[in-house]
């Protein structure tokens, strides 16, 4: 890790010093008043005990330091209080030199091995910690989606558990870094500053605050490192004005940024992934389009096109009926082209955003009146019953969009089932709704196209003789939707298709 | 039947194959035909030619076709049947709105387009619309505006005094189409929009009483997002 280069930097290190040498005094003097009471009652050798304990306290309480000076005042003040000749430091046996020279290796190994554990301890629950905190941050950002959203998520952790202002900053389409996220009042963001954060997204390198590189600067800048690039940095700031970030915390600090940075490369990864998805359904939807529109452009007019060069070539061989014939060939797929071009350029508008409903309070007879009336001339024969009720109540829709619809299902249903069949239009209302059928005897609907076939280009796998661009159905449920109702289709019982959609009897809520 | 001189009908319309199909249909029903493709020369032959009727398309390349409308009514009450586009219907009803008579969705067949032109040309000749002393029947609707009588199906229909005064506006102006904007002012006295659902439920309620299926109307038949028109007799 980078951290290494990191000079140390514990907060107010001279005062803590201090603190440890008066205690180390304190305890030092303490023990000796102990062991001036003890003095007449026990041996030498017991008043060293006392002596121990003392530095194994200071070395558990105060560390290192504090333990190594009260082990060498322990042995001065052992010497000059109580061996005899008392209250000097000369020595009256070479024994107690030996006895001194065991007493500070004790009183320095109790003090460097109680140091140790301590620091053990401190190591392990500031790991736990740690993890605890990547833990939490690692569990928000799995269930948070989208760059701000993670960043945000992150931010709050930093400064919840590090006392500091923190802003994320992101590259600009020139990769030059601006704040994205977090409240930036706490940073001034001078060009030296900027520069700095620069430095850290674009090297991968601690800069800033307390490090190596410019380590007087006001905040710290963490890059954003996720596999293989660097998503951006984070500036961080203690709240405290002054105060520095522990190594810990640097390190910390640099776990969650890096688990960070993961969450929101791969973020990125499912959005691209999403858009490359919806590319690629656009792009067959529209190579769809292309061949079916094309098929469906062509065939009438071809037809247009050869009734009509048979009509200006022949010279007299044809009957009267035979031309009327062609002429009427000529018409029919006329209508059949308007009828699609119709269709593609309502589905153009309907597509082209939030469809403009101009809704209106309608009979639905009025509307089925001039929808049929639109159709008069393929309903010729056709045994087509309505059944709407004379009470139906009048519901807000737009006349003109509905009316394309009922054309739609009515004109689908003349399609694909045979000549002599007859078709119903039935309405009812009824649970604050209205109720439309178009339904019809013909061979039904294949269970396996009933879910799609109100898709867009979807054709069913029994074409009409007619056939179509597959846009009519599709029209009729972004309409229906568009009204807040909903359209679907079932097979009948005894045979047939039945097309089946409702309206909200009430206008929604605006 | 047409009197000496041929009535002229000038046609607006700036697409070649649209006036190629339109100026054989109408000369071999008796009329002679003036063509402008732009709207300033169709300004120009509305005066020097004086026709009986005006077929005028709305997407002129020149002028919109709703300012030669304009300009047209400032200073003549000729009949005008503009020809617009599926889907355009706020450009209908501006249209009928700025004086025109009817109109004609394309694509439109040819016996629609003389239907059109002869209640047009009806309704220039008759003197006054509320001097229609003629009793109306078609098939089996029978409607007496002097009596005050209506009969359907053979029988005697009573009808609201707003339902009977929708049936007198439609009868009056039979063939032609007449607007909600019209209904609501002539027979209510005002046109707020907002009043416009009235007109469709008495419509609907008019239906009930003159139409067999009231769902396949014959007599009044609805004009999608305009208005409605009574069927011609």
């Amino acid at each position: 890790m980078p951290s290494a280069s990191i000079p140390p930097t514990v907060a107010s290190r001279p005062s803590r010093r201090w603190v440890a040498a008066a205690s180390a005094l304190l305890v030092v003097g303490a023990c000796t008043a102990v062991d001036a009471v003890l003095y007449p009652h026990m041996d030498l050798a017991n008043l060293v005990m006392v002596y121990l304990l003392g530095v194994l306290l200071l070395a558990y309480f105060q560390g290192t330091g504090a333990s190594v000076l009260a082990s060498f005042l322990s042995v001065v003040m052992f010497d000059f209080c109580f061996v005899p000749p008392r209250f000097t430091l000369a020595i009256a046996s070479a024994q107690h030199l030996f006895t001194f020279a065991v007493m500070l290796l004790v009183a320095l190994s109790i003090g460097q091995l109680t140091a140790w554990v301590r620091a053990q301890a401190e190591e392990a629950r500031a790991r736990e910690r740690r993890t605890a905190e990547l833990y939490a941050l690692s569990r928000e950002l799995a269930t948070t989606r989208g760059t701000d959203d993670l960043l945000g998520a992150a931010l709050k952790h930093i400064s919840a558990h590090l006392e500091s202002a923190a802003v994320a900053l992101l590259p600009d389409a020139k990769g030059k870094l601006c704040v994205r996220c977090g409240d930036a009042s706490e940073f001034s963001l001078s060009p030296r500053e900027t520069a700095l954060a620069q430095w850290a997204y674009d090297f991968g390198q601690l800069t800033g605050r307390g490090t190596a590189i410019v380590p007087d600067a006001e905040a710290l800048y963490v890059p954003l490192p996720a596999s293989g690039e660097t998503v951006g940095a984070l500036a961080v700031k203690p709240l405290v004005a002054g105060r520095l970030l522990s190594p810990e915390q640097i390190d910390l600090l640099e776990a969650l940024a890096h688990q960070t940075a993961l969450a929101v490369a791969s973020d990125r990864l499912t959005d691209e992934n999403q858009r490359i998805r919806v590319r690629e359904e656009n792009e067959r939807i529209r190579s769809s389009l292309l061949s079916s529109v094309s098929h469906d452009l062509r065939t009438p007019l071809a037809a247009i096109t050869g009734s009509a060069t048979a009509l200006l070539q022949e010279d007299g061989g044809l009957d009267a009926a035979a031309r009327r014939d062609l002429l009427e060939n000529i018409r029919d797929e006329a209508d059949r082209l308007s009828r699609l071009v119709g269709n593609l350029i309502e589905m153009t508008r309907l597509e082209a955003g939030p469809v403009d409903l101009h809704t209106e309070l309608h009979h639905l007879e009025d509307v089925v009146g001039s929808a049929l009336a639109r159709m008069e001339e393929r309903l010729r024969g056709r045994p087509l019953v309505t059944a709407l009720p004379a009470d139906l109540p009048m519901v807000p829709m737009d006349a003109l969009l509905m009316e394309q619809v009922l054309v739609n299902l009515v004109d689908n249903a003349l399609k694909y089932t045979p000549a002599a069949t007859p078709v119903e239009v039935v309405a009812e209302a009824g649970n604050g709704r209205l109720t439309v059928r178009v339904s019809d005897r013909g061979p039904g609907i294949p269970p396996e196209d009933l879910d799609r076939l109100f898709d867009k280009f979807y054709r069913g796998r029994l074409h009409g003789p007619a056939g179509g661009a597959g846009l009519g159905l599709a029209i009729c449920k972004a309409v229906v939707e568009a009204h807040g109702g909903a359209i679907w289709a079932a097979n009948r019982a005894g045979g047939g298709a039945v097309f089946q959609f409702f309206l909200p009897a009430e206008a929604p809520p605006p | 039947m047409i009197p000496e001189p041929q009535p002229v009908v000038l046609i607006v319309e700036d697409e070649l194959s649209i006036r190629r199909f339109l100026k054989p249909s109408l000369q071999t029903e008796g009329f002679a035909v003036a063509e402008a493709d732009t709207g300033a020369e169709g300004l120009a032959l509305a005066a020097s030619r004086q026709p009986a009727v005006v077929l005028l398309d709305l997407g002129l390349p020149d002028v919109d076709g709703l300012e030669i409308l304009r300009r047209l009514r400032a200073v003549s009450a000729v009949p005008v049947i503009i020809l617009t586009a599926r889907g355009r219907d706020e450009d209908k009803i501006a249209g009928l709105d700025a004086g025109a008579d009817d109109y004609l969705t394309k694509p439109f067949s040819v016996g629609e387009l003389l239907a059109r032109i002869r209640v047009a040309l009806r309704h220039a000749q008759a003197p006054g619309e509320d001097a229609c002393a003629e009793p109306y029947a078609s098939g089996d609707l029978a409607v007496d505006l002097a009596a005050r009588m209506v009969r359907a199906r053979g029988a005697e229909v009573h009808l609201t005094p707003h339902e009977y005064g929708i049936l007198a506006l439609l009868v009056r102006r039979a063939g032609k189409v007449v607007t909600q904007k019209q209904i609501l002012k002539e027979v209510w006295g005002h046109a707020g929009v907002e009043q416009a659902h009235y007109v469709r439920l008495y419509v609907h309620q008019l239906r009930g009483k003159i139409e067999r299926d009231p769902a396949r109307p014959v007599h009044i038949v609805t004009e999608p997002g305009v208005g409605y028109r009574l069927k011609d007799a």
